[in-house]
C-alpha cells in the first residue's frame, strides 16, 4: 500500500481547465472520495492517477517516487469504471485473469487468485458466465473482482455504486467501506453523491470547477465548511443561506438582511465586521427550532409547504421572498399560511464573506 | 369508402417502390437471368445478329457444351485463369482485410493526433476516390520504366538494378505483383473505413480498462480492439471476396490500353488474367457470347451462393451495420 | 526516509520510451511509407500538367500552359487527332447528370417507402437490396450488351448513351435507395405524427415536411451518383464505338493505350480536368460523402 501525493497538479484540455493547480495527499490505506458536481474534475482527477491522462502541470508522488511519466501498467493500480468496463469478449474469469495473465503470473498462481477474490466478492458461481449475462450488481462484484485481484497499490473507483439500484447501492456501500477496512488497501473513490462520500470516505476532497474546495473529515466538512460551495454542497436538505450586513448598534451587533435583524454575540460580529461589511448567513435546516409563538432574537415567517418524510419532515418558511427550509419532527401539526417564528442556535450558524465565498466563523 | 382507403394503402407503398423496382429488373434482375440462360447457348458473332432479332431464333441453339469445357479441361488456358485469379483474389484479400487491420490500428489507435491521423485517412482514400482511368493514367507513368519513379524509387531502397524489370506491364511476376498493388491501394480503404468505424466506436472505458489492469498499447490492441472486430473483420473479408472475384476493370484499365489485343490487351501475356477479364476479352474480343456468359455464370452462381451464405452468418442487422462493434 | 524504488522508475520508462519508439515504427511502416507512392502520383499529376518537363516526378522544370492546349485547340497526341475536348465533356455532363438526376427521384421515393411505410415484403425487399449491394454487376456486361441491343439502344449515338444513362442509373438505385432510407430512418416519427395531426396529406407531408429534413442525404447521393455516372468506364468503353460519343475517361483510356507518341504532360492536364469535379465535391462535401463511403462501397 501507498501514500498517494498530488503536487500542484493541472490538467488543460484546450482552454478548459478541467483540474486547476490540486494539491492532494492520500494517506497509505485511507479511504478518500473525490466529491463534487459532474464536470467538477474529479473523474480526470482519477485518470490522471491511473496514467491514462497526463498532467499538463505538476508531479503526482506514489510513496515519495515520482510516477508522473509512467504508463497506467507499472504503476500497479486496480480502477473500478462507472460503466465496469467489463471485456465483452471474455468469460468472467478471464476478465478476473486479464491483470494476472498480462503479469505472466503462472497459470495455477491465476487460478488460485481468481478464485479467492471471487470467494471474496461472492461471485464464484458466476466465473464461466460472459459480461452480458450478469445482473448490474454482479458486473460490479466482477469489475471489483478485477481491480483486487492483483493486489493493487492503489484502488481507483471512478462512480462504482451509480448504475446499481437504490437498495443494492446501500448495501454495497458498507461492502465497499468492509473490503477496504479488510485489505487496507489506498483508495480513492469519485462521486458525486455526498452521502455516499460522508458514509464510505475517511477523508472527503470537495472539488468544483476543477479546483479543491476543501479536504477533510465528513464531520469537519459538516460542521466547519471552509466555504459557501462546500456548505451548500454538504448536507440534505442544503444549508440556508441570507444575504446581509453586519452593524453595530450601541456596542451590539447585528445581522441585517434587509427583513429581520439577528441579534449576535459581540465577539462574533467583531470578528466579521473586521473582515468584511457584507455577509452572507447559513444555517442547516437541521439546526432550526420552530415555536409557533414570538420569542426573543426569533425571524418571523410564514409556513408556505410541509414535506412529510416520515421520521421528520421538510417546513418550508416563507420569509419575505427568501424560502428557508427546516427540518423539524413531524409532531408539530402546521398549516400552510399559518404564522411561525426560526429560532437559530448561534453555535451553529455560518458566516460567509459575501465577495470571496470563504467562511468567516 | 373504407375499402378503397385499405386498398389504396396497399397500393401506395408499390406506387413509391415501382420506378425502383422497373429500374432493378432492367438493371439487375433481366441481366442476371439472361447471363444465367446466355451461358446454355452456343452465342457468338455468327448467330448473334439473328438472336437479337429473335430471342427464340433456331440458330441459337440449346447445349452444356460451355460448361464441359469449363469444366472439363475444353480450355487449355482456363486452369492458369483459375490459379491467377486465386492469387489476386487471395492476396489482394490480405490487403484489404488484413493488412487495412494494422492500418487502422496505426492510424485510428496508436496515432493520438487528430489532424496527422485524419490526414493519412484521406491519403489512404484517395486512390478510391479518384476515377479508375486516372489512377490507371497515374500507375502507368508511375512504372514507365523512362519516366516514372518506381524504379527509381526501389533503387533509392536499395534494390539492386539487376532486380528490377524492364517493364512492370509485361514481366511476370512483377506485373501480378503490380496488379495486386494497384488494386490493393484501392482495397485497403475499405477495410480501414469499416475498421476505423468500429475502433472508434469501442467505448474508451474499455481501453482504460486494459490499460490500468496492466496492458500496454500492443496488448490493448492484440486483446481487447482485435476481438471486438471479430465481426468487422469478418464483414469484410466476406463483402471482399465476392467483389474482388468479380472485379476486373483496373487490370483492365491498366493491361487493356497498352499492345493492342482487343479488349484484355496484353492481360494475357502478362499473367493477369483473371476470371471475369476472362469472361469480358472472350465476349468482347472473340464474340464468344455464350461461352463468355458460362464462365461468368460460374461467377454469378458463386455470388447468390455467397450471399445467402452471409445473410445466414451475418443475420440481417450485422449485413446493414458492419461497423458496429457489439459490446 | 529512504523507500525501496518499487516503481523501478528508469528502467520502466526507459521501456516505455521503446516500446514508444516501435509504436512509431509501426506507425510509419504500416500507414506512412505505402502512401510514398501515393503521395509522388497526385503530386506529378499536377506538377506535370503545368510544366514542360519535370525532375523526379515531382519537381518541375518551368511554368507552361501548353499543355491545357486542349482546352482552346484540337487535341492532338502525336500524329493522331482526337476529338474536340468539348463536345466529349458534354457527353460525359449530360451522362453524370443524368445518372444523378434519376437515381435521386427514383430512390428518393423507394427509399421513403422502404423507411416509412408498412406493406407485405418490407423486410424481403430490403434483404433484396443488401443482396443487391453485395452482387458485383460488373459480371453483367455481356446480358447488359444484349439487352440494350434488344432495345435498339445499341450504336446509335445518343440514344447509346440515353441507354448506358438508364442501366448505369439501375445499377446505382439499390445502395442510392438504402442510403437515403438511413436519412429517412433518422428523422423522428413525432415529426410526422405532428404533419398528420395538423391535417396534412401524406403526398404534401412528403413534399413539405419530409423532404427539406433529407435534403443533406439528397445532396449525398446526387454528388455520389453524379460522380459515378462522370467515371463511368466500362459501359461507355464497352458500348460505344465512336468517337463522337466517347466520354472524358474513355477518350484518356485511349490516350494512354497511344504508347509510341506518349505526352505525358498532356494526358497529365486532361486527367487533371477531367477529375476536377471529383476534386471539388470531395473538398466540399467529404463529411458527407465519407458517411456514404462507410455504408457502401463496392470494393
Amino acid at each position: 500500500m501507498v501514500k498517494v501525493v498530488l503536487k500542484e497538479v493541472s490538467k488543460y484540455f484546450g482552454k478548459v481547465r478541467a483540474v486547476d493547480n490540486l494539491n492532494l495527499e492520500i494517506k497509505d490505506g485511507e479511504f478518500v472520495a473525490l466529491l463534487g458536481p459532474s464536470g467538477c474534475g474529479k473523474t480526470t482527477t482519477l485518470l490522471m492517477i491511473a496514467g491514462i491522462y497526463k498532467p499538463t502541470k505538476g508531479r503526482i508522488y506514489f510513496d515519495n517516487e515520482d510516477i508522473t511519466d509512467l504508463p497506467p501498467k507499472d504503476r500497479n493500480i486496480g480502477m473500478v469504471f462507472q460503466s465496469y468496463a467489463l471485456y465483452p469478449h471474455m468469460t468472467v474469469y478471464n476478465n478476473i485473469a486479464f491483470p494476472l495473465k498480462l503479469k505472466k503470473t503462472p497459470k495455477h498462481v491465476i487460478h488460485e487468485k481468481v478464485v479467492k477474490v471471487a470467494r471474496l466478492l461472492r461471485i464464484d458461481n458466476l466465473l464461466d458466465r460472459k459480461p452480458s449475462q450478469l445482473s448490474g450488481g454482479q458486473q460490479q462484484r466482477v469489475a471489483l473482482a478485477r481491480a483486487l485481484v492483483k493486489e493493487p497499490d492503489v484502488l481507483l473507483l471512478d462512480e462504482p455504486l451509480s448504475n446499481l439500484d437504490a437498495k443494492l447501492r446501500i448495501y454495497m456501500r458498507a461492502e465497499l467501506k468492509r473490503l477496504q477496512k479488510e485489505l487496507k488497501v489506498t483508495t480513492i473513490y469519485v462521486t458525486h453523491d455526498q452521502v455516499e462520500a460522508m458514509s464510505m470516505a475517511d477523508r472527503i476532497a470537495v472539488m468544483n470547477q476543477g479546483k479543491l474546495q476543501q479536504y477533510a473529515e465528513p464531520n469537519i466538512l459538516y460542521d466547519k465548511p471552509a466555504n459557501i460551495f462546500v456548505a451548500g454542497f454538504i448536507g440534505n436538505p442544503p444549508m440556508n443561506f441570507i444575504e446581509g450586513s453586519i452593524m453595530e448598534v450601541n456596542g451590539e451587533y447585528y445581522f441585517d438582511s434587509g427583513v429581520f435583524k439577528l441579534k449576535i454575540h459581540r465577539s462574533l460580529g467583531e470578528m466579521i465586521s473586521s473582515k468584511t461589511e457584507e455577509a452572507i448567513l447559513g444555517f442547516r435546516p437541521e439546526h432550526i427550532k420552530l415555536v409557533t409563538t414570538k420569542a426573543p432574537n426569533a425571524i418571523k415567517g410564514i409556513v408556505y409547504v410541509v414535506e412529510p418524510l416520515g421520521r421528520d419532515m421538510v417546513v418550508n418558511i416563507k420569509v419575505n421572498d427568501t424560502i428557508i427550509k427546516a427540518l423539524a419532527s413531524p409532531e408539530i401539526q402546521l398549516t400552510p399560511g399559518q404564522q411561525i417564528y426560526i429560532i437559530l442556535d448561534e453555535r451553529k450558524i455560518h458566516f460567509f464573506n459575501k465577495s470571496t465565498g470563504e467562511a468567516i466563523v | 369508402m373504407r375499402i378503397t382507403r385499405a386498398v389504396m394503402k396497399k397500393i401506395i407503398p408499390w406506387l413509391f417502390l415501382t420506378p425502383v423496382i422497373i429500374f432493378i429488373i432492367l438493371s439487375w434482375v433481366a441481366p442476371v437471368a439472361l447471363t444465367l440462360y446466355l451461358g446454355f447457348t452456343d452465342l457468338s458473332i455468327k448467330n448473334f445478329l439473328a438472336f437479337i432479332r429473335d430471342f427464340f431464333t433456331p440458330e441459337v441453339h440449346i447445349t452444356l457444351e460451355n460448361f464441359e469445357k469449363i469444366f472439363f479441361g475444353g480450355d487449355p488456358y482456363l486452369p492458369e485463369v483459375l490459379k491467377i485469379t486465386i492469387i489476386y483474389v487471395v492476396s489482394v484479400l490480405a490487403i484489404n482485410a488484413f493488412y487495412s487491420l494494422i492500418l487502422s490500428i496505426s492510424i485510428a489507435y496508436f496515432l493520438k493526433h487528430d489532424y496527422l491521423s485524419l490526414f493519412l485517412r484521406v491519403s489512404w482514400l484517395l486512390p478510391r476516390i479518384t476515377p479508375g482511368v486516372i489512377y490507371a493514367l497515374m500507375w502507368n507513368w508511375f512504372i514507365d520504366p523512362r519516366y516514372g519513379m518506381l524504379n527509381t524509387l526501389l533503387s533509392l531502397a536499395g534494390i539492386p538494378k539487376e532486380m528490377l524489370p524492364q517493364s512492370w506491364l509485361l514481366d511476370k511476376p512483377y506485373s501480378q505483383i503490380l496488379m495486386i498493388m494497384v488494386n490493393g491501394y484501392i482495397g485497403a480503404s475499405f477495410g480501414m473505413i469499416v475498421y476505423t468505424a468500429a475502433i472508434k466506436s469501442i467505448p474508451p472505458d474499455l481501453i482504460n480498462a486494459a490499460l490500468v489492469d496492466g496492458a500496454n498499447e500492443f496488448q490493448v490492441a492484440r486483446h481487447i480492439i482485435i476481438p471486438l472486430l471479430k465481426w468487422p473483420i469478418f464483414f469484410v473479408v466476406a463483402w471482399q471476396t465476392l467483389s474482388l472475384l468479380a472485379s476486373y476493370e483496373q487490370i483492365l484499365l491498366i493491361w487493356g490500353a497498352g499492345g493492342g489485343g482487343g479488349y484484355a490487351g496484353i492481360a494475357r501475356a502478362a499473367g493477369v488474367m483473371v476470371w471475369a477479364l476472362y469472361s469480358y476479352s472472350k465476349a468482347f474480343s472473340e464474340y464468344q457470347y455464350g461461352y463468355a456468359s458460362a464462365i461468368s455464370v460460374v461467377l454469378v452462381v458463386v455470388g447468390i451462393a455467397l450471399i445467402l451464405i452471409y445473410f445466414k452468418l451475418f443475420g440481417f442487422s450485422r449485413l446493414m451495420a458492419p461497423s458496429k462493434v457489439e459490446v | 526516509m529512504l523507500s525501496l524504488p518499487r516503481y523501478r522508475i528508469e528502467s520502466r520508462k526507459t521501456k516505455a520510451l521503446l516500446r514508444s519508439i516501435i509504436k512509431y515504427l509501426i506507425v510509419i511502416v504500416v500507414a506512412v511509407i505505402p502512401l510514398i507512392p501515393v503521395w509522388i502520383m497526385y503530386l506529378w499529376l499536377i506538377m506535370q500538367s503545368f510544366s514542360p518537363k519535370v525532375n523526379l516526378g515531382i519537381i518541375p522544370l518551368g511554368f507552361t500552359l501548353n499543355n491545357w492546349r486542349f482546352l482552346w485547340s484540337p487535341l492532338k497526341m502525336g500524329l493522331k487527332t482526337y476529338p474536340n475536348i468539348w463536345p466529349i465533356t458534354i457527353n460525359t455532363l449530360l451522362i453524370a447528370l443524368g445518372v444523378s438526376g434519376i437515381v435521386v427521384l427514383i430512390s428518393t421515393l423507394g427509399g421513403y417507402a422502404l423507411s416509412r411505410m408498412e406493406f407485405a415484403g418490407r423486410t424481403g425487399m430490403m434483404k433484396f437490396i443488401i443482396a443487391l449491394h453485395a452482387f458485383p454487376s460488373v459480371i453483367l456486361l455481356i446480358a447488359l450488351f444484349i439487352i440494350l441491343n434488344k432495345l435498339g439502344l445499341y450504336g446509335k449515338g445518343y440514344v447509346t448513351l440515353l441507354g448506358i444513362t438508364l442501366v448505369k442509373a439501375g445499377l446505382e438505385i439499390p445502395m442510392a435507395s438504402w442510403i437515403i432510407k438511413g436519412f429517412f430512418d433518422a428523422i423522428p416519427w413525432d415529426v410526422e405524427w405532428a404533419a398528420l395531426v395538423d391535417g396534412c396529406t401524406r403526398w404534401r407531408l412528403w413534399r413539405s415536411i419530409v423532404l427539406p429534413l433529407v435534403l443533406p442525404g439528397i445532396g449525398a447521393i446526387s454528388i455520389f451518383s453524379f460522380l459515378s455516372g462522370w467515371s463511368e468506364f466500362l459501359l461507355v468503353f464497352t458500348y460505344v464505338k465512336d468517337e463522337a460519343y466517347y466520354t472524358l475517361p474513355v477518350l484518356i483510356y485511349h490516350m494512354i493505350g497511344e504508347y509510341k507518341m506518349v505526352d505525358w504532360g498532356l494526358l497529365a492536364a486532361l486527367g487533371l480536368f477531367f477529375t476536377i469535379p471529383t476534386i471539388i465535391f470531395f473538398s466540399t462535401s467529404q463529411k458527407l460523402l465519407l458517411r456514404i463511403y462507410v455504408g457502401g462501397v463496392k470494393g
